[in-house]
């Protein structure tokens, strides 16, 4: 890694380090055009040891990463994708850019700061980040806009795009000079309440790393989704139970509440519905970033409703949860770890009319993650045991590309390669097989820590001198054709990330230099009984019959040139039979002179 | 105030669904949509937790094997299980779409027949180590059928398919070696709509005029078992009952359904006189003979299916059904596929390709149409399920 931050022009390196089956982590180096990119930064919430965090000693073996990393990029803010971000950049020191899209930028300090609070005051840990890191690391936060090319310096720039998935998600166009690298972070393809599905242009990136996690699954339908979730919570108020739903602040929150909304009217239900007021305010805060953050396409498919604009939905109020009767009550925060959600479950749990509905996954130590393994006893603060009778249901909402989601994404980009993370590789071969024969491309699929080179074929734009075009049309011959390469020759300078061609001359006056013409002289010893002249003409008549193709002239003042090489015979008065063959060529000649000395050498035929 | 979405929280499914809670009626005990990339008209039973379905729509077809979602099976811990999703475990191309596609029982192999080659293709599902479908042989047939093949699984212990587009050319051939074990000596041009072995060696093949041909891989001779008054330009498709898979004709009951909704059923003693007659209420159309389906309930007595004529399955108990009776009411009919998003926006209504019951869970039903769509639904019976 530290010896491949030079120019590797042609091809370049993708390294997984993270990669994991269900619950993984995402954490993917790329090297490109002399580069080095780090995607996601994530956390593996099935750990509880060091094997949670990405392995950094790929990079480089002593400590700082910041002169291995040109730039760090978060596609959204799911624990499993940002979660050792603070760690990474705090405790083992990175100091350059870290982008994401102003949402990530916004809740990603939140769920890190959950997250900590989890893992240190509930389990006790030591080697973990600390609040004022999650700060000093956000401090190095550059946010992204949607669709907006940001240089990150001279040669490398990088584009976001809408993912959907969650509240801020995005894909990542990165690019250097002509190579491009599309990362996806977890996307998907169908259009949420309050999400629209992934979008991007045919950017025809030389590779598209996309997630696959999903890829072997069909995805049931939302509305079925939907309608279990309705099923379950009329079920609980008919009976005369009550519905607690924990969740975090936006989003998924929203559709809950609109779906509910929806269905109190449609059935006449009169049982009371209530938001947390803690969550309405976040909600909002929430609510006006996304707004600005999302393009036209996305703002029409969003619901444009404040919260309290629902009828049957009102504020709550922490003396309600003991009320008798049924209701249902959405509260933060979503993995009962703490707070207000924690503290209606304690008082709730006891009741078996009663039911909490989990609408994601929860990290390890917190009462959401015990309740979903199905333990009915909990350890409570002061040694007190609480028995968990209620219902607990574990319903998904967040969406995943599956298959034929990753064949529109390819249909979508064009990418000239795909990379597939996060799958198992025996499970994918199918899936590798149908994109390879659809698209023509080759589909890798790397395992956790292996490397992938890819070949690029990029095209160098060379500007030609008009003068040096002018004199290659002079020379004749076929006229130029893009399929066919054709040899020319030319001074190629390198300048302010430019290329040029232009004729030796002009290259020398440009850089100012002045020419210098290199002669060759060379002496050759012969016995000869004849004249000078005679054995000038001898010489002559030789050269002749072996070059057959070169022009040779037999010049009346004494020489014979072949092409630019001039030959000479003399002779001293002493000794007139040893003569003197003088050749001289210049630098062009070189070949031809060098030849022409050893041929004349071997003496001259009788 | 208009709520400006594309997708509605009071769409079709739930729509229906909350009308139907308002009459105190609960129709399903369970209902899951899914959505294939690719429509398939076959669903074979691989293993008690395993399908495979296969395109027919495009040259190139993909043949899947898929695991049903685990939440079904999750029986108490319903609510904890977040696997609602079907997984794809293997895959496989074909070169020519599928329209038959049947599993050699006790073996990871499948055989399929196609619309456009003159072969049956012999495929090995694969296992652990590799997620992709291989082809590993094929059967030569005398000719190439647009409809495809017929084909049915042997029932002896080395694996053999029944086969045939038309009665004449119908033949047993040993999937190893490719040899002719049986063929069938009758001279008939008519077309094969259904074949299926009884047990071991008896075998009964349905054409597509209704007739029913019965006959023993040990007797070279074959009984056959027209019509009583035989419409022309009717399509008839078979559904056998029986109590194991090596019955004796006395436990086998044979259903045969009409293209115009004409019923019969009959037992395998007596094929030549039918017990019961009936008359569907449902609407003829010849396009849709590919389609047509009758299946017995394995678990459930006496209950059968019906598919093909439109987006609905209908599902009648035969133990009151009489000869001389109106036509019977379906206990149930399923009509998710003529509700979905799909079937609103297109031209022309999603048609059920086929379904299948669970072998074991008594009324979990599986569907597809033409529009990709497939059901997994466990229906509740009115009257018993109170």
């Amino acid at each position: 890694m530290e010896s491949q931050k030079s120019a590797a022009a042609g091809f370049w390196v993708a390294a997984s380090f993270g990669a994991g089956q269900d619950v993984g982590r995402s954490c993917i180096l790329v090297s490109i055009g002399g580069k080095n990119i780090m995607l996601d930064c994530g956390m593996h919430m099935g750990y509880n040891d060091d094997r949670r965090f990405p392995d950094f000693s790929y990079i480089t073996q002593n400590g700082r990463l910041t002169e291995f990393l040109d730039c760090v990029i978060i596609s959204h803010f799911h624990l499993d994708h940002c979660g050792a971000l603070p760690y990474m950049s705090e405790m083992v020191g990175y100091d350059g850019p870290i982008y994401m899209t102003h949402p990530t930028k916004a809740i990603c300090p939140i769920l890190l700061e959950d997250f900590r609070k989890i893992t240190v005051d509930k389990k006790g840990e030591t080697n973990f980040f600390t609040s004022q890191m999650i700060k000093d690391c956000m401090k190095k936060v550059v946010p992204l806009n949607l669709h907006q090319t940001v240089q990150v310096d001279e040669e490398l720039e990088i584009k976001a795009y809408y993912a959907g998935h969650v509240l801020g998600a995005a894909m990542v166009q990165i690019k250097v000079g002509s190579e491009s690298v599309v990362y996806t972070g977890d996307y998907n393809m169908t259009p949420d309440r309050h999400l629209g599905a992934a979008w991007i242009d045919k950017c025809r990136p030389d590779l598209l790393i996309s997630e696959s996690t999903y890829a072997t699954t069909i995805r049931d339908s939302k509305r079925c989704r939907e309608r279990d979730f309705l099923k379950k919570v009329h079920e609980t108020v008919e009976r005369g139970g009550k519905v607690l739903i924990p969740v975090f602040a936006l989003g998924r929150a929203q559709e809950l509440c609109i779906l509910l909304e929806t269905f109190w009217e449609r059935m006449n239900l009169k049982a009371p519905i209530y938001f947390s007021t803690g969550l309405t305010e976040k909600a909002n805060h929430y609510y006006k970033l996304f707004i600005t953050w999302t393009n036209q396409k996305i703002r029409k498919t969003f619901v444009q409703r404040n919260m309290f604009e629902f009828k049957h939905i009102k504020a709550f109020d922490r003396s309600y949860a003991d009320n008798p009767g049924p209701m249902v009550v959405f509260a933060t925060p979503g993995m009962l770890h703490a707070g207000q959600s924690l503290l209606i479950f304690k008082k709730w749990a006891g009741n078996e009319k009663n039911m909490v509905i989990m609408p994601g996954y929860c990290v390890q130590g917190t009462v959401g993650h015990k309740i979903l393994n199905g333990q009915k006893k909990l350890e409570m603060e002061g040694r007190a045991t609480l028995d968990v009778k209620l219902q607990v249901e574990y319903m998904s909402f967040s969406a995943h590309a599956d298959a034929k989601g990753i064949m529109q994404l390819i249909r979508m980009a064009e990418p000239r390669n795909m990379l597939l993370v996060h799958g198992e590789a025996k499970k994918m071969e199918f899936l590798k097989d149908k994109i390879e024969q659809e698209f023509s491309i080759s589909c890798y699929m790397p395992a956790n820590g292996e490397t992938t080179s890819i070949v690029t074929n990029p095209s160098v734009p060379v500007d030609i001198s008009l003068n040096l075009l002018k004199r290659e049309m002079a020379l004749g011959g076929p006229l130029p054709d893009a399929k066919r390469p054709r040899t020319m020759h030319g001074t190629l300078i390198m300048k302010d990330n430019s290329l040029r061609l232009v004729s030796p001359e002009q290259a020398l006056k440009e850089l100012g230099l002045s020419e210098h013409q290199l002669r060759f002289t060379c002496r050759v010893q012969l016995h000869d009984p004849h004249s000078d002249n005679d054995t000038l003409g001898r010489i002559y008549t030789h050269l002749k019959s072996v070059l057959k193709t070169y022009s040779i002239q037999h010049v009346p003042d004494g020489t014979v040139i072949v092409e630019s090489i001039v030959i000479k015979v003399t002779s001293s008065a002493e000794e007139p039979n040893l003569k003197v063959i003088l050749l001289s060529w210049s630098y062009q000649d070189e070949e031809l002179g060098s030849f022409l000395s050893t041929l004349l050498k071997k003496g001259l035929p009788s | 105030e208009a709520i400006p979405q594309t997708r509605r929280a009071d769409g079709p499914i739930t729509h229906w669904q909350c009308s139907q809670r308002r009459n105190r009626q609960i129709r399903y005990k369970d209902l899951h949509v899914f959505q294939l990339e690719h429509p398939t008209k076959v669903i074979e039973w691989t293993g008690d937790k395993n399908i495979c379905v296969a395109g027919y729509t495009g040259s190139r077809s993909e043949i899947l094997e898929l695991l049903l979602p685990l939440k079904l099976y999750a029986g108490e811990n319903q609510g904890l299980c977040a696997e609602r999703d079907f997984k794809v475990q293997h895959g496989g191309f074909s070169e020519e779409p599928i329209e038959s596609l049947i599993h050699i029982s006790g073996t990871r192999c499948v055989v399929t027949s196609g619309s456009s080659s003159s072969t049956l293709q012999i495929w090995d599902i694969g296992g652990d180590d590799s997620d992709v479908i291989k082809r590993t042989g094929v059967i030569n047939l005398k000719s190439t059928s647009v409809k495809g093949c017929k084909i049915a699984p042997g029932l002896t212990d080395e694996p053999a398919v029944l086969h045939g587009s038309c009665i004449s050319e119908v033949q047993l051939t040993e999937i190893a070696t490719g040899r002719v074990l049986y063929t069938v000596a009758k001279e008939s041009s008519d077309s094969v709509s259904g074949l299926q072995f009884v047990n071991a060696c008896v075998f009964l093949i349905c054409a597509s005029d209704g007739t029913l041909f019965m006959g023993d891989t040990r007797d070279p001779s074959t009984c056959h078992y027209p019509l009583e008054d035989s419409k022309s330009g009717l399509h008839w498709a078979f559904g056998l009952r029986s109590d194991s898979s090596q019955s004796e004709p006395s436990g086998c009951t044979v259903a045969r359904l009409s293209s115009s909704g004409h019923m019969l059923l009959s037992d395998l003693r007596n094929l030549q006189s039918p017990f019961c007659q009936t008359q569907l209420n449902v609407q003829h159309d010849a396009s849709k003979n590919d389609f047509l389906n009758v299946s017995w309930a394995p678990v459930l007595d006496r209950c059968l299916s019906v598919s093909g004529f439109d987006g609905t399955v209908h599902i009648y108990n035969t133990i009151n059904w009489s000869t001389e009776g109106q036509s019977p009411q379906p206990v149930f009919s399923h009509r998710g596929h003529e509700m979905s998003d799909e079937a609103k926006y297109s031209g022309s209504p999603p048609v059920v390709t086929t379904h299948s019951w669970h072998q074991s869970r008594p009324k979990t039903i599986l569907s597809v149409a033409t529009d990709g769509s497939l059901h997994v639904w466990d229906w509740v019976d009115k009257i018993t399920d109170r």
